[in-house]
């Protein structure tokens, strides 16, 4: 009997009870090699086996004949399968998690090949929900699935996975590419302050040395700091690595300049020294964003004068934040009232604006609601930090360690022993 | 390709929720290799984001749009018109660019009822922004002649200053629930008791 169908038999008789699917993965293993070296053979085989009913042993047959080098015509064929397969697998597949993402990435890069990054999305969703295994597990899937929402400008899709909180991360480039690709997503949906936390998780997570997600991380989070916050600080917050709070800025150093240049507060400077470095910001694919930074200054220098003046005439208005017209000036002031970024009432009679206080009081029902679940969502985070404290303290290695150093330093404990051995 | 999902909530006038249909269904077809982009309802997606207030998503969308088809579907082109007066903010040219295609008849029931809701916000901003406003510009806002815009603002209690040829913006009362049920009130009580305890 051809060794591949014996396979094919030992897949379909092992794959109810989980003991038979633990005997069936190591047979698999096993004959992982040899599938790999029969690639081109393989995909016939799938017609014999179910995807819902034989998920493992579909897996190790499917990501074996795609493994190999593909041509346009073979993707056609692959990608097929493998999106059925996604939609189809039982959680079988969590037994070879290695094998399942391989099987994503191949799906990735041949949808990527047919230059149709759009067909990859829905199924790299099913696959990352099926290999997950709760909400707050942060699979290497996320940030595939990231990508291809941002190659396909499927933006909005890929929110959808971004309000999750993550808490358990298998690699730490998983969480540098998945915070990278999120904060682009909300820089595309202008979702800033979001943007910044996420790209802030990745200039501030632990490094040993910079790595290229971080440095392109730290300039779009000098960018996104400046359009949300109006101002950016150097200076990194201290549980940040210290090979990024030495490094970072100088591989960004036309960022901090710009950043610098904002500080002064003159659209005409702040202009002129885009211009003189469109290049390099073009080159990082940044243009975009840099010039919504040089937009984002006239309402900063407005709201700046909301805090000074009670009512402006509109012509003022023009003069001090440079716009050209009294008629310039009250369009910015209805977009900033438009959208809630001050507030302010314009007189067109005498073409005068009057600031207002802020109207909420703080007592309506929506603001409660709004204060009760940011309490709730604290609590929750501090019952983690507990449990992780207390996962801590019990760890060998962390015992050990700390023992080990409270040997070297304290010298007490050497002292009290020898006192009672006399 | 089967669009009865998008009709169904088309025709039960459903808008907000066309956009997430539109979205969802297009995944699907393009996870199943259809080649969809030349049926492809754009016109109706593209205004399913405006609806929402979501022209990022439209912006997006209209980037994905083939060349071919933005090059052979005029509606389609007209619709990105409207997103593009949106996106700068041209609100006198959204009401331009809605009235200026002769809309096919898919499209229509959509285009009016945007057109709708945008001049009620645009009113809604009017309110909020100004304590006076001229004639014209209230009339370019709205999307009318001077006359219908008069007898509108009129008709939410305006008045009009014959001299300057202004109205005077009559603000309403914000009404909002402030009814407090006592379980949040207690909730909140036993948060403070806790920390302090």
């Amino acid at each position: 009997m051809d060794p591949l169908e014996a396979l094919v038999a030992q897949i379909q008789g092992l794959s109810s009870t989980s003991s038979d699917v633990n005997r069936l993965h190591s047979i698999l293993k096993q004959a992982d090699d040899s599938l790999r070296s029969e690639s081109a053979r393989l995909s016939p085989l799938l017609t014999q086996l179910d995807p819902s009913i034989h998920s493992l042993g579909f897996l190790y047959i499917l990501e074996a004949s795609m493994s190999g080098p593909t041509t346009k015509a073979q993707a056609e064929t692959a990608v097929p399968i493998a999106t059925r397969f996604m939609a189809a697998c039982s959680d079988q597949i969590r037994l070879a998690p290695d094998k399942f993402l391989s099987l994503c990435r191949r799906l990735k890069e041949q949808v990527l090949m047919l230059d149709a990054p759009i067909r990859g999305v829905a199924p790299m969703f099913t696959g990352l929900r099926k290999l997950q295994v709760s909400a707050e597990h942060l699979t290497p899937i996320h940030s595939e699935f990231l990508l291809l929402c941002l190659l396909s400008k499927c933006y909005k899709t890929g929110l959808s996975i971004l309000d999750d909180d993550v808490f358990e991360v298998d690699h730490p480039r998983d969480l540098f590419l998945y915070c990278y690709y999120g904060g682009m997503i909300c820089i595309g949906q202008k979702r800033f302050q979001k943007a910044l936390d996420l790209l802030h998780n990745v200039v501030t997570a632990p490094m040993s040395i910079i790595n290229a997600i971080a440095v392109e991380a730290y300039k779009k989070y000098i960018l996104v700091s400046l359009i949300r916050n109006g101002q950016f600080s150097t200076s990194l917050p201290k549980y940040s690595s210290s090979a990024a709070q030495r490094n970072l800025k100088n591989f960004c150093q036309p960022y901090v300049e710009l950043a610098n240049t904002y500080g002064n507060g003159k659209v005409a400077e702040l202009e002129t020294f885009v211009k003189t470095n469109a290049e390099k910001f073009q080159s990082d694919n940044n243009l975009g964003l840099v010039k919504q930074v040089v937009s984002s200054m006239y309402k900063r220098n407005i709201q700046r004068l909301t805090q000074t003046y009670l009512t402006l005439s509109l012509q003022d208005i023009a003069n001090t934040v440079q716009l050209n017209s009294a008629k310039e000036a009250e369009m910015h002031v209805l977009q900033m009232i438009q959208d809630g970024e001050i507030y302010a009432t314009i007189n067109q009679k005498d073409g005068m604006v009057r600031f207002l206080e802020d109207p909420e009081q703080y007592k309506t029902c929506e603001m409660i609601e709004h204060i009760d679940s940011s309490i709730q969502r604290i609590m929750a985070l501090s019952r983690k930090l507990t449990a992780m404290d207390e996962q801590i303290s019990c760890d060998q290695l962390y015992l050990s360690k700390a023992g080990r150093e409270r040997q070297r330093y304290d010298f007490d404990d050497f002292d009290v022993p020898q006192k009672f051995n006399i | 390709m089967d669009f009865s999902s998008v009709k169904a909530t088309l025709d039960s006038k459903s808008y907000e929720k066309v956009a997430d249909v539109c979205d969802n269904l297009m995944l699907q077809v393009a996870a199943d290799g259809i080649a969809y982009q030349d049926d492809w309802p754009y016109a109706i997606h593209l205004l399913s984001h405006y609806y929402v207030h979501d022209i990022n998503s439209a912006r997006f969308l209209w980037k994905s749009i083939p060349s071919s088809i933005k090059e052979s579907q005029p509606e389609v082109a007209a619709v990105w018109k409207i997103g593009q007066k949106l996106w700068l903010r041209d609100y006198a040219g959204v009401h331009e660019a809605i009235r200026g295609f002769d809309w096919s008849q898919d499209v229509q029931g959509l285009v009016a009822a945007f057109s709708e809701l945008y001049t009620k916000e645009m009113f809604q901003l009017l309110l909020s922004a100004y304590s006076t406003i001229s004639i014209k510009d209230t009339a370019l806002f709205l999307g009318m002649n001077e006359d219908d815009a008069t007898n509108y603002v009129l008709q939410q209690g305006w008045t009009v200053d014959p001299a300057s040829r202004m109205f005077i913006v009559k603000k309403q009362p914000v009404v909002t629930e402030q009814k407090l049920d006592h379980s949040k009130l207690q909730r909140l009580t036993e948060y403070v008791f806790h920390l302090e305890h």
